[in-house]
């Protein structure tokens, strides 16, 4: 699947690559970051243009998202959990709500590109939440043109190695996301520690 | 108390692995040659792995053809050629590049 996914893109170029990422937008898990990273290397070696690459990636994945918000918005919990299903994945709608509640717009920011697995889940959760459109649709926007345009970048400069490229970008994501945990923890553990001396 | 320490130490944890893995990978990066892959195309291949084009197309036999972007599974089925067959024909010819000057424009 992954194969046939990095023919098209390498045979078809920007179309493929919108359609693509507007699928995973949706929550099909695909290996996105390696298709803008191949995308990248194909704009060094001349098949593609950098500025063509970067809006099909960006407005792929924000018809995605806008496709989940609208689900999680009109179609409310029942077709989450249906469409959690049909990927195989059970999802804790109301604790992914609250995550969607508590990070606000920069939680939508971060997941288009950083904590992007979360992608997914945070806008059916935006959705059901009623977040506001606007500033959804604002962050999500942001956040989409950053991630394209940092691992497409990403591919173009390291044209020749992109599948290792690939590998260091997914240790390099799981490294930061875990700073952060250990940062937001951190701050809560001193909190309680203050509140226990006082 | 003792939860939000535990996940304190698990995060701190997960930080230096993954750092350390990422830097294992980056440290490759210069070393390791990058693998042949049944969704590369011809023009992709010459790319990573620096040797010209028309080369990698004579060694399978195909006309070189610059906007020939098609996968190397796709030129098998087209070729009627076990696609394993044409990656080890294509890792040859590379190999043999490399240990081979060239005046060719890559």
């Amino acid at each position: 699947m992954n194969d046939q996914l990095l023919s098209a893109v390498s045979q078809y170029g920007a179309p493929a690559l919108f359609v693509v990422v507007a699928i995973a937008a949706v929550g099909v898990p695909l290996p996105i970051t390696l298709l803008l990273i191949v995308a990248g290397s194909m704009v060094a070696q001349g098949a593609m243009n950098l500025w063509w690459v970067i809006g099909a990636a960006s407005a792929g994945s924000i018809l995605g998202d806008q496709a989940g918000y609208a689900i999680g918005r009109w179609g409310g919990r029942a077709a989450v959990t249906k469409l959690s299903r049909w990927f195989g994945k059970g999802v804790d709608l109301p604790a992914v709500e609250a995550k969607a509640r508590a990070w606000g717009g920069p939680g939508i920011f971060l997941t288009r590109w950083l904590l992007s697995p979360l992608g997914p889940w945070i806008n059916l959760a935006s959705g059901t939440a009623s977040y506001p459109w606007r500033q959804f649709i604002f962050w999500d926007s942001l956040g989409e043109v950053t991630g394209a345009a940092i691992y497409i970048s990403v591919g173009r400069i390291f044209s020749d190695r992109v599948m290792a490229m690939d590998a260091v970008l997914g240790e390099v994501t799981w490294a930061i996301a875990a700073l952060l945990a250990a940062v937001i923890l951190g701050y809560q553990l001193l909190a309680y520690l203050r509140r226990a001396a006082a | 108390m003792l939860v939000l320490g535990v996940a304190f130490l698990v995060a701190i944890t997960g930080t230096f692995v993954f750092a350390y893995r990422a830097g294992r990978h980056a440290r490759q990066i210069r070393s390791a040659n990058e693998p042949i892959r049944a969704w590369m195309s011809i023009p992709f291949i010459a790319h990573t792995r620096h040797v010209p084009a028309p080369l990698l197309f004579q060694a399978i036999g195909v006309q070189p053809e610059p906007h020939d972007r098609r996968s190397i599974r796709h030129l098998a089925h087209d070729l009627k050629r076990p696609v394993p067959d044409l990656m080890a024909q294509l890792q040859r010819a590379v190999d043999t590049a490399a240990h081979t000057p060239s005046d060719q424009p890559r």
